[in-house]
C-alpha cells in the first residue's frame, strides 16, 4: 500500500453540480469503504449555474457552495480564498456543448485560470479530471492505452482535454502546487446526468443500436470508483506530475454492457423490450459498423464548422474499442475498484427510480 | 544435367533445410537458384550493394494498391537468410494453436514443432547478445524503460566474430551441410516452369531444357512459388498473401547512435504480437535517401550527421490479404495488397507510440516516412503527424511475406497439412509460402521448423 500523506482540512471541488462532482461530494458526506481515502474535512463547491444548487446540496448537506464561471478569476479568487494547504479537485468540463469553441473556453481556460488561483493561493495538490477522449480510440479490440500513451484526441472535446492534461502536467512543481490528472472512460452510477437517462430508456425500448459485432471493448468507471481513484491522487505521496487511468477492473465488450443493462431493468421491474434488442440476444438485429462511420463522419464535418450534436457524437463512438489498461494505477496509488457493471447499473437504475425519473413501463404497471 | 530424385527449386530457408534433409537421406538433390551466389561478407550488409547484387529487381517490388507497400525479396543462393537481420522468434502456442485451428492443419501445435525448433536453434547456433547493446538498440530500450514498455534483445543466429557477430546464413549452414552431403546447386538459373502432367511432374524447365526428377520441391518465396505453380498450369489463386506492414521513422539524437556494421536487434513488444517497434538498417545512403526531399538543416558537421540518426520502424498484423497473379509474357508476377481501414488505424497508432517512445528516449527531432510529412520535435506534434498518414500519402513497406499456399486440409487449399499440392502427386511446397499468416514475428524460424516437419514426413515415405 502506498504512503498517503496528511489529508487536507480544506478540499475545493469544481465542476461540483455534474456527475463525478456530486458523487464525490455524496461520498464525502457519507463515505463508504469503496470510496478509498475521500477527505472528510470542510468541501468548497463551485456550481457552473444556480440550476445546480440544490443537487449539490442534496448530495453533501454540508458544503459550501459558490456560483460561477470557473474561467472567471474573481469567482475563482473567493472560491479560493484561504485555501492554503487545501486539495483541489478539478471537475469542471463540457462534454456536449452546443458549440465546438465552448471546448476550448471551459475545458482548457477553466484549467489554466484554476491552477493560476490554486498556485496563488498556495493549494497543496490539485486533483484533474482528464479523459480518455485526449487518446483517442484504441486501434484493435484487445489494444489498451498503456499508462504512458501518446495523445491522440478524438474531435473538439479530445483536443481540449488533451491541451489541459498537457498544462496540468507541466504545471507541477513539487515546491508550490503539486498535480496529478485521473483519466476516467466513459462514467455509470447514481447522480447520472439525462443523457444516461436516455441511453437506459433506449435500452429499454430496444432502440439503442450494438454497432458491428458488438465485440468492440469499453473501459466504464462507476462513478464511486472514480472517487476513490481521485481520493487517491489527492492523497497519495511521491505522485505529483503523473497521470493515471481510473476505470472499472476490466473493459466489458460493448454487447454485454447493453445486455447488462438491458437484465438489469428487467430485474428491476422495467418492461424491456427484449426481442428488439440489437445484439442483447444471440442472433438479434445488429447495426452495421458503417452507420457509426457515417455518424463520425458528419459529427466530424459539423464540427469543423463549429456545431456539436451529442446523439451524432455519441453514435460515431459506438463501433469504436477504448479502452486502458489499469495496471499501473492499482501499482502506483493502490487502486482496487470495488464496483462492477451488473452492481453498478442496478444502483443507478434505483437511483433514477427512487427520484421518480422515467426510464421505461413498469411490469406491473405501476407508475 | 542428369536425372535427380529432388529437383528443390529455390535455395532459401526453406529450399536449404529441404536440401540437406534430403541429400543427408542418400537422395540425389539439385537446388536451382535463380540468383547468385555471393560469399557472406563480400558485399556490406544492409548496403546499395547488397541490394543490386542479392534481391529481386534491386530491391524494387512493390504490391500495387492503395497505398501500395514496397517490398523486398531476396535473389541470391541462401535466400532471404543472407540479407535478413537473423533476428529469431520461437512462434507462440497460441499462433500455432490458431493456424490449425483456421486451416485444419495436422500436427501444428507447439509440441508437435518443438523438436524441429530445437534442431534450427542448434545448426543455426541462435544467442542473445553478450555485453552492452549497441546505441540505436540502447535508445529504444532507454524509451521503453521509460514508458514502461516491454521489450527485449532479440536472439539472433550469429557466432562471434571480429568485433561485431557474424551472422550465420544459408551459405554457411544448411546450404553448406547440403552440399556437403552431395546435393548441387545451380546458381544463376531461373525455372521457367514445371513439367506437370496427369497429376505428376516430370521435372523443371530452366532455359528451354528439362531437368528430369522423381520429386520436386518448390521453395521460392511466398511471390515467387505461387507464380512458378501458375506458370505450371496448376491451379493456384495466389490469394492470401500476408506481410507485416510497417512505418518508418528516421530519429536524430544528440549523440551518435548509427553503427552501420551493426543493427538493432531490440523490439519493443508490449503491443505484440498486433505491433512490434524495433530498428531498421541505417546505413547513410539509405537515411540520405529517406530525406532527400525533406532539407532538414543540419548545422556544424553536415557530412557526418547520418551518425546521430537511425531510422526506426513500426510493423504490423495486417487483416488486409494480397494477391500473386503471373501474367503471361511478364518476367514478374502482379502482386497487389488491400490494406484494411483497421490496418490503416493500427499503423498510425503503431507510428504515434513509436514516436512517443523515440522523443522519450532522448530524440530531438523524428521524421515520419510518408509523403509531405511533417518534422516531430515535441510531444504535441505526435499526434498530427500521425493523423496526417492518410492512404494517398502512406509509404509502406513490407518484408516477411507469407500466406500464398497456406498448409491444412480446408476445402480448396492448394496443398495439404504437410506442403503436399493437392493435385499433383510428387511436387511438394517448403517455404513461407505456407505460413497462413505473416505471424507478428520474424517467421524465419518459424519456418524452417515447418520446412524440417514437412521434410521429415517427406522423407518417411509416403511421397
Amino acid at each position: 500500500m502506498p504512503d498517503l500523506g496528511e489529508p487536507a482540512a480544506l478540499t475545493v471541488l469544481t465542476g461540483a453540480g455534474g456527475w463525478f462532482g456530486r458523487a464525490w461530494l455524496r461520498a464525502h458526506a457519507a463515505p463508504q469503504h469503496r470510496h478509498g481515502p475521500v477527505p472528510t474535512g470542510r468541501v468548497r463547491a463551485l456550481a457552473g449555474s444556480p440550476g445546480e444548487v440544490t443537487g449539490i446540496l442534496e448530495a453533501c448537506p454540508g458544503a459550501e457552495v459558490h456560483v460561477g464561471d470557473v474561467v472567471d478569476p474573481e469567482v475563482l479568487q473567493t472560491l479560493f480564498a484561504g485555501a492554503e494547504g487545501a486539495v483541489v479537485v478539478h471537475a469542471a468540463g463540457v462534454i456536449h456543448p452546443r458549440r465546438v469553441d465552448e471546448f476550448a473556453r471551459v475545458n482548457v481556460g477553466g484549467t489554466r485560470a484554476v491552477l493560476e488561483q490554486a498556485r496563488s493561493a498556495g493549494v497543496r495538490r490539485l486533483v484533474h479530471v482528464s479523459s480518455n477522449s485526449a487518446f483517442g480510440v484504441n486501434p484493435t479490440p484487445t489494444d489498451r492505452f498503456r499508462h504512458e500513451e501518446p495523445f491522440r484526441p478524438y474531435l473538439g472535446y479530445g483536443a481540449s482535454k488533451a491541451a489541459a492534461e498537457a498544462e496540468v502536467r507541466a504545471a507541477h512543481d513539487p515546491g508550490t502546487l503539486e498535480t496529478v490528472v485521473v483519466r476516467p472512460p466513459w462514467f455509470y452510477g447514481p447522480w447520472q446526468p439525462v443523457r444516461q437517462t436516455t441511453f437506459f430508456t433506449m435500452v429499454a425500448a430496444g432502440r439503442f443500436p450494438v454497432m458491428g459485432s458488438g465485440a468492440q471493448q469499453r473501459s466504464m468507471v462507476h462513478v464511486d470508483n472514480l472517487v476513490q481513484g481521485a481520493a487517491l491522487a489527492a492523497r497519495v505521496s511521491d505522485v505529483g506530475g503523473d497521470a493515471f487511468w481510473v476505470a472499472d477492473a476490466r473493459p466489458y465488450p460493448m454487447a454485454e454492457i447493453v445486455r447488462t443493462v438491458a437484465e438489469v431493468l428487467a430485474d428491476e421491474g422495467y418492461l424491456v423490450a427484449r426481442s428488439r434488442l440489437p445484439g442483447a440476444v444471440p442472433g438479434g438485429r445488429r447495426v452495421p459498423a458503417l452507420v457509426a462511420r457515417g455518424a463520425e463522419r458528419l459529427d466530424r464535418l459539423l464540427q469543423s464548422r463549429g456545431r456539436y450534436q451529442q446523439e451524432l457524437h455519441v453514435l460515431g463512438e459506438m463501433d469504436k474499442t477504448i479502452a486502458c489498461d489499469i495496471a499501473y494505477t492499482r501499482e502506483r496509488l493502490g487502486y482496487e475498484p470495488e464496483v462492477e457493471l451488473r452492481e453498478g447499473m442496478r444502483e443507478a437504475v434505483r437511483w433514477c427510480r427512487q427520484r421518480g425519473i422515467a426510464l421505461a413501463p413498469r411490469a406491473d404497471g405501476a407508475r | 544435367m542428369s536425372s535427380y530424385d529432388v529437383v528443390v527449386v529455390g535455395s532459401g530457408p526453406g529450399g536449404s533445410v529441404t536440401a540437406r534433409e534430403c541429400a543427408r537421406a542418400g537422395l540425389r538433390v539439385l537446388v536451382v537458384e535463380e540468383g547468385e551466389r555471393v560469399e557472406p561478407g563480400a558485399v556490406p550488409a544492409y548496403s546499395l550493394e547488397q541490394m543490386r547484387r542479392q534481391y529481386r529487381n534491386q530491391g524494387l517490388t512493390v504490391a500495387l494498391g492503395r497505398p501500395p507497400i514496397a517490398y523486398t525479396e531476396a535473389a541470391c543462393a541462401g535466400g532471404g537468410s543472407e540479407v535478413n537481420s537473423g533476428l529469431y522468434h520461437r512462434p507462440s502456442a497460441e499462433l500455432l494453436d490458431a493456424w490449425s485451428r483456421e486451416h485444419a492443419v495436422e500436427a501444428l501445435t507447439l509440441p508437435d514443432v518443438e523438436p524441429w525448433l530445437g534442431t534450427v536453434e542448434d545448426r543455426l547456433q541462435v544467442q542473445g547478445r553478450a555485453g552492452e547493446l549497441p546505441p540505436a538498440s540502447a535508445a529504444l530500450a532507454r524509451g521503453a524503460e521509460r514508458l514502461g514498455w516491454a521489450g527485449l534483445d532479440v536472439p539472433r543466429w550469429a557466432v562471434p566474430g571480429p568485433g561485431h557477430p557474424e551472422k550465420q546464413t544459408m551459405t554457411r549452414t544448411y546450404l553448406a551441410d547440403a552440399l556437403e552431403a552431395g546435393a548441387e546447386l545451380a546458381c544463376g538459373s531461373r525455372v521457367d516452369r514445371l513439367d506437370v502432367h496427369d497429376g505428376r511432374v516430370r521435372g523443371v524447365v530452366v532455359a528451354g531444357r528439362t531437368v528430369t526428377s522423381e520429386r520436386v520441391v518448390v521453395a521460392a518465396g511466398a511471390v515467387q512459388s505461387p507464380a512458378l505453380l501458375q506458370r505450371s498450369g496448376v491451379p493456384v489463386s495466389g490469394r492470401g498473401l500476408a506481410v507485416h506492414p510497417t512505418v518508418k521513422v528516421v530519429a536524430e539524437f544528440a549523440e551518435d547512435v548509427n553503427d552501420p556494421a551493426d543493427l538493432a536487434t531490440y523490439q519493443v513488444k508490449e503491443f505484440a504480437p498486433a505491433l512490434t517497434l524495433g530498428g531498421s538498417a541505417s546505413r547513410p545512403s539509405l537515411i540520405a535517401l529517406a530525406l532527400s526531399e525533406r532539407g532538414w538543416s543540419v548545422a556544424g558537421e553536415p557530412r557526418e550527421a547520418w551518425r546521430r540518426q537511425q531510422v526506426y520502424y513500426a510493423a504490423i498484423r495486417s487483416r488486409g490479404r494480397g494477391r500473386v497473379r503471373s501474367v503471361p509474357g511478364f518476367r514478374d508476377p502482379v502482386v497487389t495488397y488491400r490494406l484494411t481501414r483497421e490496418d490503416l488505424a493500427l499503423l498510425r497508432s503503431g507510428l504515434a507510440r513509436l514516436m512517443h517512445l523515440l522523443l522519450a528516449a532522448g530524440a530531438t527531432r523524428l521524421l515520419p516516412s510518408y509523403a509531405g510529412a511533417m518534422t516531430v520535435t515535441t510531444n504535441a506534434d505526435v499526434a498530427p503527424a500521425a493523423a496526417a498518414m492518410t492512404r494517398s500519402r502512406a509509404a509502406l513497406m513490407s518484408v516477411h511475406l507469407t500466406g500464398t499456399l497456406p498448409l491444412g486440409e480446408r476445402r480448396g487449399g492448394v496443398v495439404d497439412s504437410w506442403g503436399r499440392v493437392r493435385d499433383v502427386t510428387n511436387l511438394w511446397v517448403n517455404d513461407a509460402s505456407l505460413l497462413p499468416d505473416a505471424p507478428g514475428i520474424n517467421p524465419q524460424g518459424t519456418l524452417m521448423a515447418i520446412a524440417h516437419r514437412n521434410v521429415d514426413r517427406l522423407l518417411r515415405g509416403d511421397g
